[in-house]
């Protein structure tokens, strides 16, 4: 049972990463109808941006005292988010616009995000370096026992990825449902013709689904970086199951997205528990999973549309 | 009664929300001092180290250099902004031109090789070489000092101000100089390949400048005669080129093939670097046929000269029958050259001439030149004997109009668009087939004159990356459906292929282990079996849900060939390897009758071998495009609902179109397990599906030469960065071309004729900003 409660909380680790993740596809699908595949080196941007402000500030992480910690966590998540909210509508404003004001056709969005994505990592490779293990500073002890489930350790850097996770996604779900931001998403979502009769500015409304997903992207980034490690190609593995996250809840719907990211973490680790499995197929097992649930209900778990659903 | 004033002119919508122009003018110069920064970064230093992550971000970013990267920025901010008031001087006559050829003779001075011995073989390493050596001619060494980019930097800014300015004598003046330029450049050529005693060479970047400087010769002349006389001859060759389809074939077989008799090498045996004559002389003899001999000697004039009369008559006087009689001519001087090359390198490798051991050893590109040549003139002839004519309203009502005149497109192809009628002579009759043509020559006889290292790009990715892409097409470009795994068919295919010549550590049952040839239907098997398996069950889910499940579908098949030890020896890969029962896959054969052939480590002939594969696959699925099948295929992938309403069966067709898709990259991943005998599951990695999926959107989706064309055009510009950018940056630069390349022709390189009809042909397009989501698909 205690390692059941090891890889759950493992799972919800990842899951929730995922899930920010996945939110970032679900978001811009909805509106677009676009993979935007260049998502993963968003919020590969966002590690990088919260790196050197975090690194700035606690240097090599020796002298940071304890109630520091919380305050540099909080910038962390903040200057993440804000470099790849930056990089996100950037990537609108330079790829993805012209191609709509040409009405070019759909899979040219895609190749564009493409070519985004290769110029990203490869830029940020040559800019920063190209070592795969980067660490951030450790200014607190990440093995930090804050409670036990039945002998299984929640440690409280997974506590706190988790929680502000979870955070984040309650507060896009009140944007979405509640503000007048979030109405005029679902109505772009819905119907961007007849949104656009009503007064909805609609490249300003793009622009900010753009700028909310790169948001909550680069604070995953971050909360990645501090539990892992970051690297110039780091999106590219998270950016994949994320995408397949987004697809398993049901693309375009946000509450699908928070579910399918955290169920993916969770079956992804749970999977180790069945003896003779070894980590090497824990992959595989994601989209087994995702092809599964497809077959069974073809438009994902919650079903599509940001504007029925969410 | 009321006046009631109606306003003239309402203003446009843009208008009423426009910000101010100052707002508008500050975010453009931002985002253009923001590209400079950008530029500044891409062109930088490397990464820092581990220690100090800022070192290559300073050092591109806050060092002086970065004012030439900001005013980049300005002077970009500027062009936009001025561009109307810049626009008349950019259509004056000559001044594109102009661009062009000093773009050509910037890129053969900064870009491409000029005496391959040297170095790497560029034009800086060249420099060196001159610099040392004693016997160089004084031309030559100002040319590689200083006179080469002097004479460039002088006759663009004398050239430009006399276009500019419309100083006629001055242009003149400039013409002269230009071609004194290039004969310049011929000779500093000429001088290093002489003092470096005729080594093998393969550079061209003497030719890209003397072709540059011949072009802005042309412009200078064009710009020096007066506006009447523009337009005169303007439509003069355009008529003669409209109502003589296969003259520029005729031109330029003629050219190459004089150049080659001329000027070319054509035997390079050790210090031996023969022209033809001195070819002739060499051989004298030598037992060389005589035949073959005479080839050499006089025998290759005539033919040739017969050649181009021929085909120039047919031409000329539009005759059919003679034009099949040139078609014919020209095929057997082809064939001729290849016998004279045949029997002289054999020789050649009978009397053991730099270790050659078989023929076709120690050829220079010569001989593959004048095939070149003479193929390129039979196809004039038969351009002559086929082409559609126009008919002769189309011609001969034209004369009086200003600029392209003699021929409107739609008298001869059907419909016209706009693109095609701003492209001119491209879509003049026959334009076509001279492309086509001018690539088959090139795919022909191309390959044997260059490098090794290009005869390997050019075999194990231009071609193989083709194949695959044309294969995608079909699913991409015709059906619709997204397909991002499709390299699990092309890894099935290869596993396919090891498993049946008894390389992997299962065997099949020991009657049934086949040699790497007979294995493709059994690949192509295989993989239709698994496009259908992948298929039935996930074709009914729509665009982007099919998308995630093949990419999870070629994720699976990645993993499982890394995961399964025993079946695929995992990511080591297919080694000869006793101890696990693998070995590498046997290279292809084929014994049949007296008939031997077999493929060795020479990558021309698995080349040869492809370009089989290719035009049988290409030419099948030309029929199938405008089959019932494909015709079906377009109506699904417009609107599936409709296409259900008529009474397709669309599940059918879209399986159809998994499965033809699936078992072309079963015969790419035969050819390919086949060719480089070891391969491992990395082989097979996600990245590469989306590559091919880039492939088929660069170039074109739907149309088969466009994604020929992206194929060949992605998989070369990695290989050609390699020499021109870190290594570590070839991706970015891609990356940023591949971004260019959408946001400005999102249609791809060649697109397909039936798409754009769709999407041109009927209605004008929606309003711009809601383009994207179309509304009867708004989530």
């Amino acid at each position: 049972m205690t390692q059941f409660f090891d890889y759950l909380i493992l799972g919800l680790t990842r899951g929730s990463m995922y899930a920010l993740i996945a939110l970032g596809y679900t978001l811009v699908y909805g509106i677009l109808q676009l993979i935007n595949f260049a998502h993963s080196e968003v919020f590969m941007s966002g590690a990088f941006g919260s790196y050197i402000v975090v690194h700035l500030i606690v240097g090599n992480g020796s002298g940071t005292a304890t109630w520091e910690v919380p305050i540099v966590i909080a910038v962390g998540m903040i200057t993440g988010a804000i470099t790849a909210a930056c990089i996100a509508w950037t990537l609108e404003r330079v790829a993805y616009r012209p191609l709509r004001r040409r009405g070019a056709p759909k899979l040219a969005f895609l190749i564009g995000a493409i070519g985004a994505s290769f110029f990203l990592s490869t830029l940020a490779s040559k800019l920063f370096n190209s070592q795969t293990t980067n660490q951030f500073p450790i200014f607190f002890d990440h093995n930090t026992t804050l409670f036990q489930i039945d002998g299984a350790n929640v440690k409280a850097l997974q506590a706190v990825i988790v929680l502000s996770a979870l955070a984040m996604m309650v507060f896009l779900d009140r944007l979405v449902n509640v503000t007048k931001l979030g109405r005029s998403i679902r109505a772009v979502s819905e119907d961007a013709p007849t949104a656009a009769l009503m007064g909805i500015d609609i490249d300003k409304t793009i622009s900010r689904t753009f700028i909310i997903g790169g948001l909550l992207g680069g604070a995953a980034g971050f909360l990645f970086g501090l539990n892992f490690s970051f690297a110039y190609n780091m999106g590219f593995a998270p950016g994949v199951k994320a995408f397949a996250a987004a697809v398993l809840g049901g693309i375009g719907n946000i509450r699908g997205a928070m579910l399918g990211g955290l169920l993916l973490g969770v079956v992804e680790n749970l999977v180790l528990l069945i003896p003779g499995f070894d980590a090497s197929w824990t992959d595989v097992v994601a989209f087994v999973v995702l092809v599964g649930v497809l077959m069974f209900r073809p438009t994902g778990i919650l079903g599509e549309r940001v504007g029925r659903a969410a | 009664m009321t006046d009631v004033r109606v306003p003239t002119t309402l203003p446009p919508r843009a208008q009423i929300h426009a910000p101010s122009h100052r707002t508008v003018l500050l975010k453009r110069l931002l985002a253009c001092l923001a590209g400079g920064v950008v530029l500044a970064m891409m062109v930088g230093p490397q990464e820092g180290s581990q220690t100090d992550y800022g070192y290559a971000f300073r050092k591109s970013v806050l060092e002086p250099r970065i004012v030439v990267f900001l005013a980049i920025g300005v002077l970009l901010f500027l062009a936009i902004t001025y561009w109307p008031t810049i626009v008349p001087y950019l259509t004056r006559p000559g001044f594109w031109p102009l661009v062009s050829g000093a773009l050509a003779v910037i890129a053969a001075i900064t870009l491409m090789h000029w005496y391959d011995p040297a170095g790497d073989g560029k034009f800086s390493s060249t420099a060196t070489v001159v610099r040392h050596a004693s016997n160089i001619s004084a031309l030559a060494t100002a040319f590689f000092g200083w006179l080469a980019w002097a004479e460039l930097l002088a006759i663009i800014v004398v050239g430009g101000a006399s276009i500019i300015l419309g100083l006629r004598r001055l242009a003149v003046v400039v013409a002269v100089a230009a071609i004194v330029a290039a004969i310049i450049s011929y000779l500093a050529h000429q001088a290093v390949v002489n003092s470096g005693g005729h080594q093998i060479d393969h550079s061209l970047g003497y030719a890209a400048a003397i072709l540059g400087y011949l072009v802005i010769a042309g412009a200078m002349m064009v710009s020096a005669t007066t506006a009447a006389q523009q337009v005169e001859s303007k439509a003069l060759v355009g008529r003669m080129f409209a109502f003589r389809p296969g003259l520029p074939l005729v031109v330029l077989g003629a050219v190459l093939t004089l150049l080659s008799f001329l000027e070319a090498r054509w035997f390079s045996p050790g210090d031996k670097n023969t022209t033809l004559s001195a070819t002739h002389g060499l051989f004298a003899g030598s037992g060389l046929s005589s035949l073959e001999y005479d080839y050499l000697g006089w025998l290759g004039w005539l033919l040739f000269a017969i050649t181009v009369v021929l085909a120039g008559a047919a031409v000329w006087i539009r005759s059919r029958p003679l034009g099949w009689v040139a078609a014919v001519v020209g095929l057997a001087a082809t064939l001729m050259t290849l016998i004279t090359m045949y029997g002289m390198s054999k020789l050649g490798a009978q009397r053991k001439l730099d270790a050659a051991t078989g023929p076709w050893q120690n050829l220079g590109a010569g001989g593959w030149m004048a095939c070149g040549g003479l193929f390129l003139l039979g196809a004039a002839g038969f351009i002559a004997a086929t082409a559609l004519r126009p008919s002769a309203s189309g011609v001969s009502g034209a004369p009086g109009r200003r600029g392209r005149v003699g021929y409107t497109s739609s008298d001869v192809v059907g419909t016209s668009t706009g693109s095609q009628k701003a492209l001119g002579y491209l879509s003049a009759p026959g334009a076509a087939r001279t492309a086509l043509l001018i690539a088959v020559a090139a795919a022909l006889f191309y390959p044997p004159t260059a490098t090794s290292f290009w005869q390997e790009v050019v075999v194990s990715q231009i071609g193989i990356s083709m194949l695959l892409a044309v294969g995608l097409n079909v699913v991409v470009g015709w059906a619709g459906l997204l397909d991002l795994g499709f390299i699990a068919f092309y890894a099935i295919g290869s596993y396919t292929t090891a498993y049946f010549v008894g390389s992997l550590p299962i065997k099949p049952p020991h009657w049934m282990i086949v040699t790497p040839l007979l294995t493709i239907p059994l690949a192509v098997l295989v993989c239709l079996l698994a496009g259908l398996a992948l298929g039935a069950p996930t074709l009914r889910l729509r665009g982007d849900y099919l998308a995630i499940v093949t990419l999870g579908f070629g994720e699976i098949i990645h993993l499982s060939a890394v995961n399964s030890q025993g079946i695929t020896n995992g990511s080591e890969g297919l080694t000869n390897d006793t101890q696990r029962h693998t070995k590498s896959v046997p290279q292809p054969s084929i014994h049949i009758g007296p008939l031997h052939i077999h493929w060795g480590l020479n990558q021309l002939q698995y080349w040869y071998l492809l370009l089989v594969f290719l035009v049988v696959i290409v030419l099948a699925f030309r029929r199938l495009e405008q089959s019932r099948l494909g015709r079906a295929w377009a109506a699904v992938r417009e609107d599936e609902v409709a296409a259900q309403a008529t009474g397709i069966n669309t599940t059918k067709v879209k399986l159809a179109a998994f499965a033809i898709g699936a078992s072309t990259s079963g015969v790419a991943g035969a050819f390919f397990a086949s060719q480089i005998g070891v391969f491992t599951p990395d082989n097979f990695v996600l990245n590469n599906s989306i590559l091919i999926v880039a492939y088929v959107v660069f170039g074109g989706m739907g149309s088969l030469s466009g994604a020929m064309a992206g194929a060949a055009m992605l998989t070369w510009l990695p290989q050609f960065l390699k020499y021109q950018v870190p290594p570590a940056d070839k991706l970015m630069w891609i990356g940023a071309v591949v971004m260019l390349m959408m946001i400005f022709r999102p249609a791809g390189l060649i697109p397909a004729r039936r798409r754009a009809a769709e999407l041109h042909g009927l209605d004008a397009p929606s309003s711009s900003e809601t383009l994207a989501v179309p509304a009867s698909e708004g989530l």
